[in-house]
């Protein structure tokens, strides 16, 4: 055997070793198991409840915390599509594509196949973007530890570049998240000259702003105030879900959609700025360019729920890999998921495979077992997530409201981070209203003080010539693609998804 | 989006004034050692660009314009004032009276001032939600709330 081969199964070996431990499966089976019904439930994204769910990691080790925050992220990509399907209320960004055919063949009386298939369509997806995680990760670790300062610099640019130009409505708009963003990131002590900033003689601003209440605020609490201002209607289906399992046909018709949603789902989940909720958009665009018959669209058909939904599975697991080779998270989850492997004490990036393999390994194999689990539970559970879904709106959301509280708390055991995941509301429940993205910001937030000290670092090693990031070919290339981003007129291709998303 | 598009045009670059000047205060060192304010000040004037550019294209827009008050839902506006207040109150609270006594109170004010829920149906969901909250979270993930006066406890 190829000695590569041969290194990559001792490792997977290794990370089915880690992962079978009792206790790294309970975790998976509850991480998955809170991801599906956070994905089920409208109104708390992934992003959130790995915010609020952090704190509840505090005691186990990283290994434990980070499988099940994992399973979080990956099971909210199954668990949103039955609330799509069932009551053409996304229960998560992801989803929302899912809702245009899910819905329509609920409607026809195929709820059925329609929410089988896209847990087939899921499961097949997130096995083989797991599959390619294990093959890419390696090789992408080592060319990592060759990046200076201006890569990283470069890489990051390209990053929150990305995101803003994926983000729905302005551009502009975007930008300007991504500025406030960065800006929020140099609050508290500078370090390299070891000044304040941005602290305004504020005591609980001195260790900084972070990332956990401000996105509880953006992406939760603001979704609360939301919904309360418009009353949410749900017409769940009451007749009996029969047939989960797809027909012959089905299967036929719907194959190809979940292959290419899973290819195309992993390759836009590893540019940082891409992700789950971008490749489910991008997946239901091809299926209906490449269908024989594209009027069906929007009335029913299957492939516009298969190709999605492995899409954004494949995108869920493709966007680990720049989280775990090069420390840079390619969305607003695995924005959140890093700041939690910082506060177990661990650094993310190309050493992380060298200096925590239990953690890097085992993280990737339990996402095997647990997309099992999630194919073993979803159809069973579809019943036990109806009647979720069935929870009055004026008992969900003060106990969204109350673990947001206890979250933001238990972080630092401190009020005013309540203040500022509550602050953050307000600002996440405006932008919203004025169309402003919170994506951009988080990610700006997360990566500001890594971008900011490669900036620095650069202007230092190169004595102040800016140069620096244009004479190395790699932060050249990265550089390129961000500049394209900005200025190529591919708008025509960002409306159509504008419009696609009914912005 | 012209009337809000205006609002939150200037509003992002009046704040990008404000940052551009505390981060000018910082210090911007030289671009061989740039100092703790280089970057954000580089940031804000960027921002305040962008945002002069929202403002500029929102006078475009007059044609359609929309008024700011749609944006928002009138009808909720008081109630979302409510719950938000009812946080911020929680917020400012938790330390003094401790986990328990504040829980309940936002419960039994959600539910009972805010929904209108009868006072049976209040109170047994109120306590229901705070015992269980306190058992999954200080129980068991020895979450360490704060206790406030019913410390004696020790449960």
């Amino acid at each position: 055997m190829d000695p590569i081969m041969m290194e990559i199964f001792q490792n997977v070996m290794y990370g089915f070793e880690v992962a079978l431990q009792p206790v790294h499966l309970m975790y998976c089976f509850f991480g998955v198991l809170l991801g599906t019904l956070v994905g089920v439930l409208p109104g708390l994204g992934p992003a959130a409840a790995i915010a609020l769910l952090l704190p509840a990691t505090f005691k186990v080790t990283p290994v434990a915390a980070t499988i099940m925050l994992a399973g979080i992220y990956y099971g909210a990509m199954y668990g949103g599509s039955t609330t799509s399907i069932l009551v053409n209320i996304p229960g998560e960004a992801a989803s929302v594509v899912t809702c245009l055919d899910g819905y329509q063949m609920a409607r026809k009386g195929r709820a059925g196949p329609a929410l089988g298939i896209s847990a087939f369509g899921s499961f097949i997806a997130g096995t083989l973007a797991v599959i390619a995680l294990t093959f890419v990760g390696p090789p992408l670790s080592n060319l990592a530890i060759a990046f200076g300062p201006p890569e990283f610099f470069s890489l990051m640019i390209v990053g929150i570049t990305v995101l803003t130009y994926l983000s729905s409505g302005s551009m502009i708009k975007a930008l300007i998240m991504a500025g406030v963003g960065l800006i929020l990131s140099g609050v508290g002590m500078d370090t390299i000259s070891g000044k304040y900033r941005f602290t305004f003689h504020l005591r609980s601003l001195l260790d900084g702003i972070g990332i956990v209440p401000v996105a509880m605020g953006l992406f939760g609490i603001s979704e609360v105030f939301l919904n309360l201002e418009t009353e949410m209607k749900r017409d769940i289906l009451s007749s009996r879900i029969k047939n989960l399992f797809p027909t012959l046909k089905d299967w036929a018709d719907s194959i190809w959609s979940i292959i290419r949603g899973s290819i195309l789902g992993f390759f836009l989940g590893i540019i940082p700025g891409g992700g789950a909720v971008v490749s489910s958009f991008a997946s239901y665009a091809i299926e209906k360019k490449v269908s024989k018959h594209p009027e069906e669209f929007g009335k029913g058909a299957i492939q516009g729920v298969a190709g999605p939904e492995a899409a954004n599975n494949a995108g869920a697991g493709g966007s680990f890999i720049p989280l775990l080779t090069l420390g840079i998270p390619a969305n607003p989850v695995m924005a959140i998921l890093l700041g939690a492997l910082m506060i177990h004490g661990l650094q993310p990036g190309p050493m992380l495979i060298k200096n925590a393999p239990d953690l890097f390994w085992g993280t990737i194999v339990s996402m095997y077992i647990g997309n099992g689990m999630l194919l073993v539970l979803n159809l069973p559970l579809i019943p036990l997530w109806v009647k979720v879904l069935k929870v009055p709106y004026y008992l969900l959301y003060p106990l969204i409201l109350l673990f947001c509280l206890i979250g933001a708390y238990s972080l630092e055991n401190s009020a005013p981070d309540i203040i500022i995941m509550l602050i953050f509301g307000i600002l996440g429940f405006l932008m919203k209203k004025f169309q402003y993205d919170g994506a951009p910001l988080i990610l700006a937030l997360v990566l500001g003080q890594k971008l900011e000290t490669s900036f620095r670092r650069s202007l230092i090693m190169s004595h102040g010539d800016f140069s620096i990031f244009v004479s190395r070919p790699i932060s050249l290339a990265f550089l390129i693609t961000a500049f394209l981003l900005l200025l190529i007129p591919i708008l025509t291709q960002r409306k159509k998804l504008s419009a696609l998303r009914g912005d | 989006m012209g009337k809000a598009d205006r609002t939150s045009g200037a509003f992002w670059f009046l704040f990008s004034l404000l940052l551009s000047y505390e981060s000018y205060k910082l210090g911007l060192g030289t671009v061989r050692q740039p100092g703790p304010g280089f970057l954000f000040f580089w940031t804000s004037i960027i921002i305040a660009f962008l945002a002069l550019t929202v403002f500029l294209t929102s006078l475009k827009k007059k044609a359609r314009t929309e008024s700011i008050k749609s944006v928002f839902v009138k009808s909720s506006l008081l109630k979302l004032l409510l719950v938000l207040s009812s946080l911020f109150i929680y917020a400012l609270l938790i330390e003094w009276l401790g986990f328990l006594i504040v829980t309940l109170l936002l419960f039994l004010f959600l539910l009972g001032v805010i929904e209108k829920k009868n006072l049976g149906f209040t109170i047994l969901v109120s306590l229901a939600v705070t015992a269980l909250s306190y058992l999954i979270f200080e129980v068991g993930l020895e979450s360490q709330l704060p206790k406030g006066p019913l410390e004696f406890l020790r449960f």
